[in-house]
């Protein structure tokens, strides 16, 4: 598809700016979903072409002003929702859920710390709505 | 798809998975023949880039067979075809503004390419 990932030869982008020791992960929640597509991916959900393709076909804008691992995240909700794994009626529910204990923890009155939940900000792309 | 098999796992995690395949018909095209990267515009998958479509190179060498990414990215099979390295001078690509030494190779499934003087 003629795509806005298919930057190639576009002009007004900017330098490509280089961090030298850049970490592999800035986040917690990117190593999730850094473990998510793979463990997905080995268990045969999808392969790299399908998830490429699922990539190509976020928003364009969007796809602009999220991060890889922002592009990662959507393509497994995406394929996951699309293939039946985890409907986006459950990854809303849980990422509700999960919003709402880390908020209670934050306030104090959690009784245990919620593991795997991005701490402090929430994974960017968790609990987007369909039309989003 | 199939899953990994367990005892595949730490291998293709160090080595990643080869998309090397078997093509049964024989390479189209061989080093030093020119072609030209086919002026189309699926709305599926591809990795034929906008910018080359159209333009002119000459095949550098064959890499062999490869499943093809723009089936499988659309549960349509494998279907493994040969991929070449295919350079593209820069001003081919970018007009005469661009250095003249410079050039771009591609990696080209067969069927984004054909035969120079064909159309």
């Amino acid at each position: 598809m003629n795509g806005i990932h298919d930057l190639g030869g576009m002009h007004g982008l900017g330098p490509v700016v280089r961090e030298e020791n850049e970490p592999v992960f800035r986040e917690e929640w990117e190593r999730h979903v850094f473990a998510v597509l793979n463990l997905t991916l080995a268990a045969g959900q999808y392969n790299v072409d399908e998830l490429r393709h699922a990539i190509e076909r976020m928003d364009p804008a969007r796809y602009l002003q999220t991060s890889y691992y922002e592009h990662w995240l959507h393509a497994a909700e995406d394929l996951l929702d699309a293939k039946g794994v985890v409907t986006r009626e459950e990854l809303l529910r849980r990422a509700a859920e999960i919003t709402q204990r880390s908020s209670a923890a934050a306030s104090g009155t959690s009784h245990s710390q919620v593991s795997g939940a991005p701490s402090g900000s929430r994974a960017p792309g968790a609990g987007r709505l369909p039309s989003e | 798809m199939p899953a990994l098999p367990r005892d595949q796992v730490r291998g293709a995690v160090r080595a990643g998975a080869s998309a090397r395949a078997e093509v049964p018909t024989a390479p189209i095209f061989k080093a030093g023949e020119r072609v030209i990267a086919r002026n189309i515009h699926p709305i599926g998958h591809t990795r034929l880039p906008r910018y080359v479509r159209g333009k002119h190179g000459i095949v550098q060498r064959h890499h062999g067979g490869f499943v093809f990414a723009d089936t499988r990215a659309h549960g349509l099979g494998d279907q493994p075809q040969h991929l070449y390295s295919v350079r593209f001078e820069a001003r081919e690509l970018w007009g005469e503004g661009a250095i003249e030494r410079n050039a771009l190779y591609l990696d080209l499934w067969e069927s984004y390419l054909e035969p120079e003087g064909s159309s």
